[in-house]
């Protein structure tokens, strides 16, 4: 196996109490050097309502928010936006390296019981030019349920200015099955200003989800 | 406007917004067939979730999948030039450049193997001189950026009346047609059998050497003959041109006529490296008298516990590597004299002049440490007139056959009558 960025080989053998454990194997795809690059959010200090670091009391964006009547996602994510990520992103999501696409499938755990895991789906257009949804490939690893569509919208999130963000429209429906746990875990790769997931949220409620939303992203 | 004799995919065609009558005159071809990417002509077995394929080889320049359309313009023969520059060359740069020329006119490929410090770039006059009279198209490509953008003022100064389109990942394009192309060899994936003449300089250099893509990338692009320029040749064109199936020619003065200076050979214990200094090196940096001194290591996280150990010595030391922001701004301290000793990766081991400068490889028994580049790493002492004996030690834990052989072509190119 060779690092998926730097493509020297990695060298972390699993180990002999790795085989032999009974919880899956979960081997990196990137080497220490490369991993070690991004930023991981330390997570004893973020804001609790969104997970943006260093900020241990609600945040503006989050006060923002509950002002809105809306009810917090207590958002978590693992890494924060810095220039290594943003190339990461650029060469994955921006180039289309689907390749890319497990590098932090080690990291990216979602644990617990009697929930849901429902990721952010791309717009039909996206995927037809991708040939990919970045956030599945990206949580491809765990039990997802696939709940969400997104209508194709004018303008792609990732173009518009931090105002622009926050007026957009509603454009996320639900089908929920018959049986639904009772709480729901939100995945996308980026959270900015928190826009699309409360939308998803909304959606889920439209449909007569009733019980928890919560969320976490690659990248906050 | 067409590209001439490029080859584009649909999104460098909408972003160019090529018209559609120009669209019309190029030959369509899908991106891959077969499992080979016609752009860049490696094998490629990864898929997207909708089952295409893509090629990860050449994606930095656009993705290009199996349902990508690739737009091959007709090329047509270049709009001809002339050298403006008024220099001359040494009687062995001459002979040289001459061999090159009689290659590239009988249609074969050439080894310009010239040491490290020779003036190489002089030497290509009057070969692109040559063929632009002809009416012929010339690519000069080379690995890095840096380079680049170091050669093509000199070769826009030398033909100042001839159009010169520069090309790397980063530049604005799309550039107008011009007989003269100076770009990094990725670029000339963007042509499909366009150019006469391909000048790829320094074959044996990242990443050229280690990316079978790029060699490709040369063949697609051309319809000529390809001289390579090395002072350190890879072993299949040192065998090409032994067996004569490609044309040959050295230059083994430097511009200032003294021989390259052999490295020494060191054994030493290196327990302890890189937290501590070896005695060895301590010694060997005593004796520099005014010398500054390079001193490579083969690994990044040697650079700092290293830099400690000899600043406690006494040492003012500076540390460089590939991906240190602040790369262009240290070496720049070390020609200015600031810092004594520059500890540095392989990402110095090529273009860096520095007069008066002594060379020492620690560790050089590593496996990072290939042939060629420890001659290049050689090369970088001697280089100025006023001082052509710089000192280079490599030193090692035990001596190594890449040591041996680095040593050995340094004495036979010195042995060499020019």
């Amino acid at each position: 196996m060779n690092c998926l960025l730097c493509h020297q080989p990695l060298r972390d053998d699993p180990g002999l109490s790795g085989l032999l454990d009974a919880r899956p194997l979960r081997l990196a795809q990137l080497c220490r050097r490369c991993f070690a690059r991004f930023d991981q959010i330390d997570q004893q200090t973020v804001c609790p309502g969104c997970g943006r670091a260093d900020s241990p009391s609600l945040c503006q964006d989050c006060r923002r928010w509950k002002a809105q009547g809306e009810q917090l996602l207590n958002h978590r994510a693992w890494f924060r936006y810095t220039a290594p990520m943003k190339d990461f992103i650029q060469q994955y999501k921006g180039l289309g390296d689907y390749h890319l696409h497990g590098a932090f499938a080690d990291v990216l755990q979602v644990v617990g019981e009697n929930q849901a895991l429902v990721p952010i789906p791309s717009e039909r257009g996206h995927y037809a030019r991708r040939g990919f949804d970045p956030v599945l490939g990206l949580f491809g690893h765990l039990p997802l349920a696939l709940w969400l569509t997104k209508a194709d919208t004018p303008v792609p999130q990732a173009q518009k200015t931090r105002a622009e963000r926050l007026l957009t429209r509603q454009s996320f429906t639900a089908h929920l099955p018959a049986k639904v746990p009772p709480r729901i875990v939100l995945l996308d790769d980026l959270y900015t200003t928190g826009r699309t997931l409360y939308h998803a949220k909304a959606a889920l409620r439209a449909a007569g989800f009733e019980g928890e939303v919560i969320s976490r992203s690659l990248i906050r | 406007m067409i590209p001439s004799g490029m080859q584009l995919i649909d999104e460098e065609v909408a972003d160019a917004g090529i018209a559609a009558s120009s669209l019309a005159q190029a030959e369509v071809v899908f991106g891959i067939v077969d499992g080979v990417c016609q752009r860049c002509g490696q094998r490629t077995r990864h898929q997207l979730p909708d089952g295409r394929t893509y090629c990860r080889a050449c994606i930095g320049l656009g993705r290009v999948t199996s349902t990508t359309r690739l737009f091959r313009f007709p090329s047509g023969p270049g709009e001809g030039g002339k050298l403006t520059w008024a220099g001359s060359l040494t009687p062995a740069q001459n002979a040289a450049a001459q061999a090159a020329v009689a290659s590239v006119s009988a249609g074969r490929d050439h080894l310009l193997w010239a040491v490290t410090g020779a003036g190489k770039t002089e030497m290509l006059f009057p070969l692109i001189a040559h063929e632009l009279a002809e009416h012929h198209r010339v690519a000069v490509a080379t690995p890095r950026i840096d380079v680049v953008l170091e050669l093509a003022p000199r070769l826009q100064a030398a033909f100042a009346e001839t159009p010169v389109a520069v090309q790397y990942g980063g530049a604005p394009w799309p550039v107008a047609p011009a007989p003269l192309v100076v770009g990094t060899t990725h670029q000339l994936l963007r042509y499909y059998q366009h150019f006469d003449l391909v000048i790829v300089d320094e074959v044996d250099a990242f990443p050229y050497s280690q990316t079978p893509m790029l060699a490709a990338a040369v063949a697609k692009a051309n319809r000529g003959p390809t001289v390579f320029l090395s002072a350190t040749p890879p072993r299949a064109l040192k065998q090409a041109a032994r067996a004569g199936t490609i044309g040959v020619s050295f230059l083994v003065r430097r511009f200032h006529g003294f021989p390259l200076p052999v490295p020494h050979l060191l054994v030493a214990a290196l327990k302890g490296v890189p937290k501590r200094a070896p005695k060895t090196v301590l010694h060997l940096l005593s004796q520099l008298t005014g010398r500054q001194c390079m001193l490579f290591v083969p690994r990044i996280d040697w650079l700092l516990p290293l830099a400690q150990a000899l600043s406690q010595a006494g040492y003012t030391v500076q540390t460089v590597h590939a991906e240190d922001p602040e790369r262009v701004l240290k070496v720049q301290q070390f020609r200015d004299g600031v810092v004594a000793v520059l500890l540095t990766t392989t990402i110095l081991e090529r273009g860096v002049t520095i007069p008066h400068c002594a060379v020492l490889v620690l560790a050089a028994d590593d496996r990072q440490f290939s042939t060629s580049g420890l001659i290049q790493m050689a090369g970088r002492a001697g280089r100025s007139q006023a001082s052509p004996d710089d000192p280079v030690w490599f030193v090692g834990g035990h001596i190594t056959l890449n040591m041996l052989a680095a040593r050995h072509e340094i004495t036979m190119m010195n042995r060499r009558t020019p």
